[in-house]
Formats: structure tokens, C-alpha cells, sequence
């Protein structure tokens, strides 16, 4: 081979193995620097700790692409810096269905159920960082199970997204005020 | 002098290439997980932490959050039972079966998956307003101008794509082992 050639080679060479470099840097990095990810788009319209609902899915007007319009939906931005977030839903007599899923800051699902995995009528689930679950398990009773589903969320911020069936296009309202049954909000320190 | 021009040159190539084929891959919603059962198409695992790196770009630029396997199971069809694309001059017939679930709903889509404008302003059916026979088996038909029977209103571009959602359904768990028969039909009827 001649050197021109050879010197030709290492370059194409060169040039694919940046290319899969490139490619790879790429995928890996756009979910953190993409600046319309859903925790983005929840952020403009949800505060932080409490259930805001969402505009209605319409037509141009989506704030997050591919929802179901049948469901009504809220969401519940968390930040557990400041400590525990508690989420509750009564849902004794409940018409419809209320559906929960709990995201990470990168919006990746860590856990999902809907009213079906209610307990003895209510769902209650705590959202803790390790060291605060680490602290509660401290404080735990020996004899006495945990009333509440503890969560150990993989970002100290994320959302909780909810919905809500409306069963027809008539239903769209009491499917909005069913969302009313959601609480999300900061723990109060145990003593 | 030359071969540092070289060298340049080749990084640029390489990086343009990169870029090009990262960009392709999200274009294409390339996923690892992808379910196919006829015409229907479901990635039950994208909505987890765990997700694919390329379906986690994907969701990172689009915004989208999908349903995670604990509430329900989404499908997509973007072309009919024999592979043609979904074409709103044409009526088609949706029937059973259809998976177990607590409820389902039936959107049409727009083909890039936003939400379309209906003749009746509707957004698709969910399985609390469907007729049934006796034996509880269901036809709907899909057409662009109103229909007897259950109807839903296709959008009034030309092409169409549909999502079928299945709530609290043990499908999730299920959803690799679907197959073309467990879901519904979605047959061309004719067109105009």
C-alpha cells in the first residue's frame, strides 16, 4: 500500500470512529440538555408540591404530545430538598378512573398504578430521598408496618402526573373534578 | 500543512456524520423494545428510568411522557391490516377482539401524532360509549363523515394514524407475547 494510500485509510478510519463518538455523546446527552423535556413543559404551568391540573389536550394546543384526550389530567411537580413528599387520593365510591404515575426529573417512570391498587380505600404514597428514607426507617416502630407506600425517587426533583377517565365527551367535567380527590404536599417532620 | 487540513477535515466529516445519524435514529423512533402485532405497535417499556438511551433522546425532545406499564398499554397503527397507510378517504372497520381491560380508549391521530380536528369535534371513543352485540363483541366503523352505529370521526387530513389505549390491563405484563389476533381488526372498507 502507499503512503498516500495508507494516509487516505487512517483518516476515513479517523472519521467513522468520531462519527460513532459523536453518535453515541449525542443520544447520551440530549436528555439532559433538552430544554422541552416534559419536566420543562410541567414546569410552566405547575408550582412546586401541589396538584395543578393541565390545559385540556386540544387540537395545536398539546402541553404534552401523545396524552390520551379521554383522561383529565393534573400534575404534581416534587422537589424533595426540603423534605418527604406525601401523595393521597381518596377513592372510596369512585366513578371513573383515576390513573398516577410518578417520574424523575428526566421523566423516566419509577412507579404507576391507578385506583385499582388502592388500600383499604385510599392510595398514600411518600416520595423520600435515600438518606430521608434511610431516617424514617430509623424512627420505625419493630411490630408496626408503614401505612403508606415508601418511595425512594431517583432525582430530588420530578412530577407525579395523574388522570382521570372522562367515560365519554360529556364526562370531561366530573372527570376534572375527580382530580379534586388528589393531594400532593410536603411531609411534616415526625418528632 | 496539508495533513493537518486533512485532519481537520476528517473530524468535521466525522462529527456532521455523528450528528446526521443521531438525528436519523430519534427521526425514526428507533427503540429496542418495540411490540408489533399486525398493524399495531406498542413500546411498553418506554415510559420506565430504564429505558433505552435512544427512546429516553426521543422522549427528551419531544416532550412526550408515555403510560407506564402500571396504568396502561399504548398502541399505535399507522397503516391498515394488509400494510397500506391509514388514508382518511377511506373507511375502515375496527373490531373485536380487543385485549382485557378496565376501559380502552380510540384516538385518531394526526400522522405525526398530534391530536387532529374531527367533523364532529370529537376526539375518539373510549369503551364506555360503545355499542356491543349480545355476545359483546364490537364494530366501529372510522370515516371521515358521520356513520351509524359506533362511529369515530377521522380527521380531515388526508392521512391518518390511530392509538388504542388499554387501562389496567394485564396485557402489560403480556405485551411481548401479543399477537396480530388478540387485538382488534382494522379493516379498508371502501374509499371515496
Amino acid at each position: 500500500m502507499s503512503d498516500r494510500k495508507l494516509g487516505w485509510t487512517i483518516h476515513l478510519l479517523a472519521a467513522l470512529i468520531i462519527a460513532g463518538l459523536v453518535h453515541i455523546v449525542t443520544i447520551l446527552i440530549l436528555p439532559r440538555v433538552a430544554s422541552r423535556d416534559s419536566y420543562a413543559r410541567i414546569a410552566s404551568v405547575a408550582p412546586i408540591n401541589r396538584f395543578t391540573p393541565l390545559p385540556d389536550a386540544r387540537t395545536g394546543a398539546e402541553l404534552l404530545p401523545m396524552q390520551d384526550p379521554a383522561l383529565a389530567r393534573s400534575a404534581c411537580r416534587f422537589d424533595l430538598s426540603a423534605g418527604p413528599v406525601r401523595v393521597r387520593a381518596d377513592v372510596r365510591g369512585l366513578e371513573g378512573m383515576l390513573t398516577l404515575s410518578f417520574h424523575d426529573r428526566r421523566g423516566g417512570s419509577f412507579y404507576a398504578t391507578t385506583d385499582r391498587g388502592a388500600l383499604r380505600g385510599g392510595i398514600d404514597v411518600m416520595l423520600l430521598t435515600r438518606d430521608q428514607m434511610t431516617a424514617l426507617e430509623a424512627l420505625d416502630l419493630e411490630d408496626e408496618t408503614p401505612q403508606e407506600l415508601r418511595l425512594m425517587a431517583p432525582t430530588h426533583e420530578g412530577f407525579v402526573l395523574a388522570g382521570s377517565l372522562a367515560l365519554d365527551a360529556g364526562d370531561l367535567d366530573a372527570a376534572r373534578k375527580r382530580l379534586a380527590l388528589l393531594s400532593c404536599g410536603r411531609e411534616s417532620p415526625r418528632r | 500543512m496539508l495533513s493537518l487540513l486533512k485532519s481537520i477535515m476528517a473530524a468535521l466529516v466525522g462529527a456532521g456524520l455523528g450528528l446526521w445519524t443521531a438525528w436519523a435514529a430519534l427521526e425514526r423512533e428507533t427503540a429496542f423494545d418495540v411490540v408489533r402485532a399486525g398493524p399495531w405497535r406498542s413500546t411498553p417499556k418506554a415510559a420506565f428510568v430504564t429505558a433505552d438511551p435512544y427512546t429516553r433522546a426521543a422522549l427528551a425532545r419531544s416532550g412526550q411522557v408515555p403510560l407506564s406499564p402500571g396504568e396502561g398499554l399504548t398502541f399505535t397503527a399507522e397503516t391498515d391490516e394488509t400494510g397500506a397507510p391509514l388514508v382518511t378517504r377511506c373507511d375502515y372497520i375496527i373490531a373485536s377482539p380487543i385485549p382485557a381491560a378496565r376501559f380502552w380508549t380510540l384516538t385518531p391521530l394526526t400522522d405525526k401524532g398530534a391530536l387532529a380536528t374531527t367533523a364532529n369535534g370529537g376526539t375518539g371513543l373510549t369503551s364506555a360509549e360503545i355499542v356491543r352485540d349480545s355476545s359483546g363483541r364490537f364494530e366501529i366503523l372510522a370515516a371521515r363523515h358521520a356513520r351509524p352505529g359506533n362511529w369515530l370521526a377521522l380527521p380531515s387530513e388526508p392521512a391518518f394514524t390511530l392509538a388504542l389505549r388499554l387501562y389496567d390491563t394485564p396485557a402489560s405484563s403480556l405485551a411481548s407475547a401479543m399477537s396480530a389476533g388478540q387485538l382488534p381488526t382494522l379493516r379498508k372498507e371502501r374509499c371515496s
